[in-house]
């Protein structure tokens, strides 16, 4: 195979790494976020929750950033066209993202009522606007961006904010909400006891309960919705701008893949298993690997996401000729060279490190400790 | 006045340190000499409290 | 189209935001290191009061620290939000830097730091030290990093533009990190930021030296703080003449800026000392000089020619006519790459495309092919950035800098002789110096930045063009958000360290009583608290203070 083209491939695969990483460490804190009201009703309660998360969030949290960086340096059209297009949604995003580590270490720094309401609240938003609009932004991709280039591929947005949140984005806004609280519910069943973990253990259920029935209607909805087709494009395996090719718009086209390889059905199939049977282990007094099935089942759903897409990434829905896809929207061949070899090197070592730092601070959380440590969250 | 003495003899070294530098540094590898100073500077520093410290011994060991 | 007041407020956006976040990054860069020099103490001597620094120092890290990665991510993401013009034609390379640095630095950082804080009693001590250390080298890392990315907008290398995908691309990633540019800078930002550091360290010790309270640790923090401070201000100092040594030949409009030189002088040219920049009249109103000292100074030889304002304007309108040829080519290739003589002219007017963007903004319709002399000349004004105030940041910056320098060597001085606790006047003037190293990098910015425009990518990309195309009220939106939020965030901040530092490092036993207090309600977790009214705690411990 061609050097530029497997790397191409490469790269859209590692994009889905780093989005699931994204969903699956990010998600699961902002998951903790979004229930810090609901399952910790005392003061302590809550600090246990975040001190579950507290060693670890920032960590985390450098995977939204890596994220953001890795389409900067991988798919530059995409990063530059979709953050500007989708502008006032990215700085919502970005603004509950910017508020969260500051509830984070400010919280407990000060001990009044009051302070600490806000401070939960700030969390509640913070944790659940980025779960929704990441479903919400994956749920317009199916659906195409009203965007269009200039000669010099300077990008326009011709929709409206409000457009972005149409029935089919909130539905998959929500059901990434639902898997988020899962998991973060999921981990504090394993971080937690008493009381607490009970609690996280009913809300983890019903979340669960709620991402499957979610996911089957996106997928009931997505093979009635049309899909984009590339009519006539250039060697996939060749540099190129997203001006020199044509798409049209074709029913049931979002499930031309599926119908074209039926193995590819395994993959919303494993969401499914990872739902449901993360669903009943939670049930059954087993988080550890009910966390692991709730990662299943992400991978389900962002590759289900994936394949309805491919090869497109952010089709256009006003001009669709114009489509950004992986072929055209690429880095070249020695920046994404060089992007391999440092992840070859460092993806691991982060992966070494992480799991160690997750291993000095295992065990749960000593609400004790809590009380006396100055640095508690 | 001792004092500005001793201030106006550690400036000029210090200029004298500057002129040195920049006169060797013309597009120097800069990146290696970053790494060799802060190494430099965290055990310099470090240096500094030891010298405190055994000033702090002594100071109590001779009683005044 | 683009607007004009688009890009404006883009400009003022990002220039906001950058200098926000550039408010936290220097005291990140030098304070983890100086706790590493502290742990260092701690670990080689074992003396408890050291371990006892480093946990006080590291907790006004904490504060400081996360509101710079919270404002980092609003840099992140403005490349795309705002600036998508620039983001796809350079993100190519431009990209490259700011991945890496998530993969190599961010992610050490951010993991460590989370150990350095709850990892006392879990690592061992030679555990923690490296812990600690690995603190120091992930943020001074991602600083390297992303001055790398700097690097190349003030001076592009390893890159060339490819005009089947219209765009820059990554031609040798080497020269792309070895840029002289982004070499020194990086030295100049990282050393910096250990002044940043170690003024702030001088200065809250000298306030506590000043209430004669935690005098041990005030004392040793004050000694080693100057020690690391002014062999860091040396450093910073040697660094800033190189940066205008690589500038000198990178770009010449910049250090011409700088130095206040509208017209070409024989070398060895006058140093402007003091000037008053006038840009309309292309004069300085008024100037003091030395003579004979810039071309030492600047290119550290006798007779370099230094290009003076005026000179350099008129060679750029000649490249701007050239680079009008290789715009049209361009968009002849944007529809069909394969045509030969449309290749052919933009083979031989390529050096000169950015030139040829630079105009657009004057041209009818903003179609370059229209554009007229008029519009040329415009363009050509437009290649000279504001003089007066790349003059003056430049100046502040370097004033500030031969100030801090003056205090840490009476502040070894009176260490050395460990009787700074005897002059209270330098104590004071330490506590009001705090502030100036932070302005001073934010001058340092404002000079760097400022001076590369018009452009965002020198040469290559002018800053008219990189904007994202929106709407006005989009940016109004984005910038009262912005206002609002940094606004509480700042307020917010400076609270806490100021009752931090105000607390100093025996709080222990307070925090027990605040959290005794606040976990009222009665909780599975733990045992019986008595509840206490918050309010009465802050109270008394506003009084402790």
């Amino acid at each position: 195979m061609d050097l530029y083209l497997g790397l191409k491939v490469l790269w859209w695969l590692l994009l889905g790494v780093l989005l699931l990483g994204l969903a699956v460490m990010v998600g699961m804190d902002m998951g903790v976020g979004a229930l810090l009201r609901i399952i910790g009703k005392t003061d302590l309660e809550r600090r246990s929750m975040l001190n579950a998360i507290g060693p670890h969030w920032d960590g985390n949290q450098v995977w939204f950033i890596l994220g953001g960086g890795a389409i900067f340096a991988a798919f530059p059209l995409i990063y530059a066209t979709a953050f500007s297009g989708l502008y006032v949604v990215m700085l919502l995003l970005l603004w509950s993202m910017i508020m969260r580590p500051l509830a984070f270490e400010y919280r407990s720094k000060i001990p009044t009522e009051g302070w600490r309401n806000i401070a939960d609240w700030v969390f509640l938003i913070s944790g659940a606007l980025p779960m929704i609009i990441y479903g919400a932004a994956m749920g317009n991709m199916l659906q195409g961006v009203p965007f269009h280039f200039d000669w010099d591929l300077r990008s326009y947005y011709t929709g409206s904010f409000i457009s972005l949140f149409n029935p089919f984005a909130i539905l998959a806004g929500l059901l990434s909400l639902a898997l988020a609280m899962y998991m973060g519910a999921t981990m504090m069943v394993i971080k937690t006891e008493g009381v607490l973990a009970e609690r996280a253990r009913a809300a983890g259920s019903f979340a669960i309960l709620v991402a499957i029935v979610l996911f089957a209607i996106g997928g009931v909805w997505i093979s009635m919705m049309p899909g984009f087709v590339l009519t006539h494009s250039v060697d996939p395996a060749l540099a190129q701008t997203p001006l020199t090719q044509t798409v049209e718009l074709v029913k049931g086209g979002l499930l031309a893949n599926y119908k074209a390889m039926p193995i590819l059905w395994v993959i919303p199939v494993i969401g499914f298993a990872g739902m449901i049977i993360g669903g009943l282990l939670l049930r059954a007094h087993r988080p550890a690997i009910a966390w692991w099935f709730g990662v299943l089942a992400w991978v389900g759903v962002l590759g289900a996401t994936a394949i309805s897409l491919f090869p497109f990434l952010m089709p256009s829905s006003t001009n669709p000729s114009q489509s950004l896809t992986i072929w055209n929207s690429i880095s070249s061949e020695t920046t994404l060279l060089w992007m391999t070899g440092f992840s070859a090197v460092f993806v691991p070592l982060i992966l070494w490190y992480t799991s160690w730092a997750f291993y000095v601070m295992r065990g749960k959380v000593d609400a004790g400790k809590i009380e006396k440590d100055p640095h508690a969250y | 006045m001792k004092t500005i003495g001793y201030f106006l003899l550690f400036f000029v070294l210090a200029m004298i340190v500057i002129f040195l530098v920049i006169v060797m540094g013309e597009a120097a590898p800069w990146y290696f000499a970053w790494i060799i100073g802060t190494g430099l500077l965290i055990l310099t520093s470090a240096a500094a409290g030891f010298l405190f410290d055994t000033q702090e011994e002594k100071s109590k060991g001779t009683p005044q | 189209m683009i607007n004009d007041t688009v890009v404006e407020l883009s400009r003022w956006q990002f220039a906001a935001t950058a200098l926000y976040h550039f408010l936290f990054v220097p005291l990140t860069l030098g304070l983890t290191v100086f706790l590493a020099a502290l742990e260092t103490v701690y670990v080689v001597t074992g003396k408890p009061i050291y371990k006892e620094m480093t946990q006080f120092w590291a907790k006004l890290l904490l504060i400081n620290f996360a509101l710079g990665v919270a404002t980092g991510l609003t840099m992140e993401f403005e490349f795309g939000t705002n600036w998508s013009f620039y983001s796809g034609f350079v993100g190519d390379i431009f990209g490259a830097p700011l991945a890496v640095e998530g993969l190599m630095a961010f992610f050490m950082e951010s993991t460590m730091i989370g150990l350095m804080i709850f990892g006392w009693d879990r690592l061992s001590r030679g555990q923690h030290l490296i812990v600690t250390y690995l603190v120091a080298l992930g943020s001074n890392l991602s600083a390297l990093w992303i001055l790398v990315a700097n690097g190349f907008m003030q001076d592009p290398q390893g890159a060339v533009f490819n005009p089947v995908t219209m765009r820059m691309e990554l031609e040798s990633f080497t020269a792309l990190i070895f840029s002289h540019d982004a070499q020194a800078k990086f030295v100049h930002t990282s050393i910096a930021g250990y002044v940043t550091a170690a003024i702030f360290v001088a200065g809250v010790s000298a306030f506590y030296l000043l209430r004669k309270r935690h005098m041990e640790l005030a004392k040793r923090s004050f000694r080693m703080a100057t020690i690391f401070g002014v062999l860091s201000t040396i450093g910073v100092i040697t660094l800033g003449d190189a940066l205008g040594f690589v500038g000198a030949h990178a770009q010449p409009a910049k250090i011409a800026a700088m130095e206040a030189m509208w017209k070409t002088e024989e070398a060895p040219a006058p140093f402007n000392l003091m000037a008053w920049p006038n840009q309309e009249k292309q004069e300085n109103s008024w100037a003091i000089q030395i003579p004979y000292l810039l071309t030492p100074l600047l290119t550290h030889t006798m007779d370099t020619k230094i290009p003076g304002i005026a000179e350099i304007e008129a060679s750029n309108a000649l490249r701007i006519k050239s680079g009008i040829q290789a715009v049209e080519a361009l968009k002849i290739l944007s529809s069909n790459p394969s045509d030969a003589a449309a290749m052919a002219q933009f083979k031989a007017h390529e050096q000169d495309l950015g030139y040829g963007f630079l105009v657009k903004r004057y041209a009818p319709e903003q179609d370059v092919s229209k554009a007229t002399d008029a519009d040329i000349a415009l363009a050509a004004k437009d290649t000279i950035p504001d003089v007066f105030a790349i003059y003056w940041t430049f100046r502040i910056m370097v004033g500030f800098a031969f100030l801090m320098l003056a205090f840490f060597i009476f502040g070894v001085i009176y260490s050395l002789r460990n009787d700074v606790e005897n002059h209270p006047l330098f104590l004071r003037f330490s506590l009001w110096l705090i502030p100036v190293p932070f302005l001073a990098c934010e001058m340092g910015w404002l000079t760097a930045e400022l001076g590369r425009q018009p452009w965002t990518v020198y040469n290559l990309l002018p800053t008219w063009m990189s904007a994202s195309s929106h709407s006005v009220s989009y940016m109004v939106f984005s910038l009262i958000g912005f206002v609002s939020l940094y606004s509480i965030f700042i307020i917010i901040e400076m609270y806490l360290m100021v009752r931090a530092i105000k607390q100093g490092p025996d709080d222990h036993h307070a925090v027990q009583k605040q959290d005794k207090n606040t976990s009222s309600g009665g909780s599975v977790l733990g045992g019986n608290y008595a509840p206490v009214h918050a309010k009465t705690l802050v109270n008394e411990q506003s009084k402790e203070v």
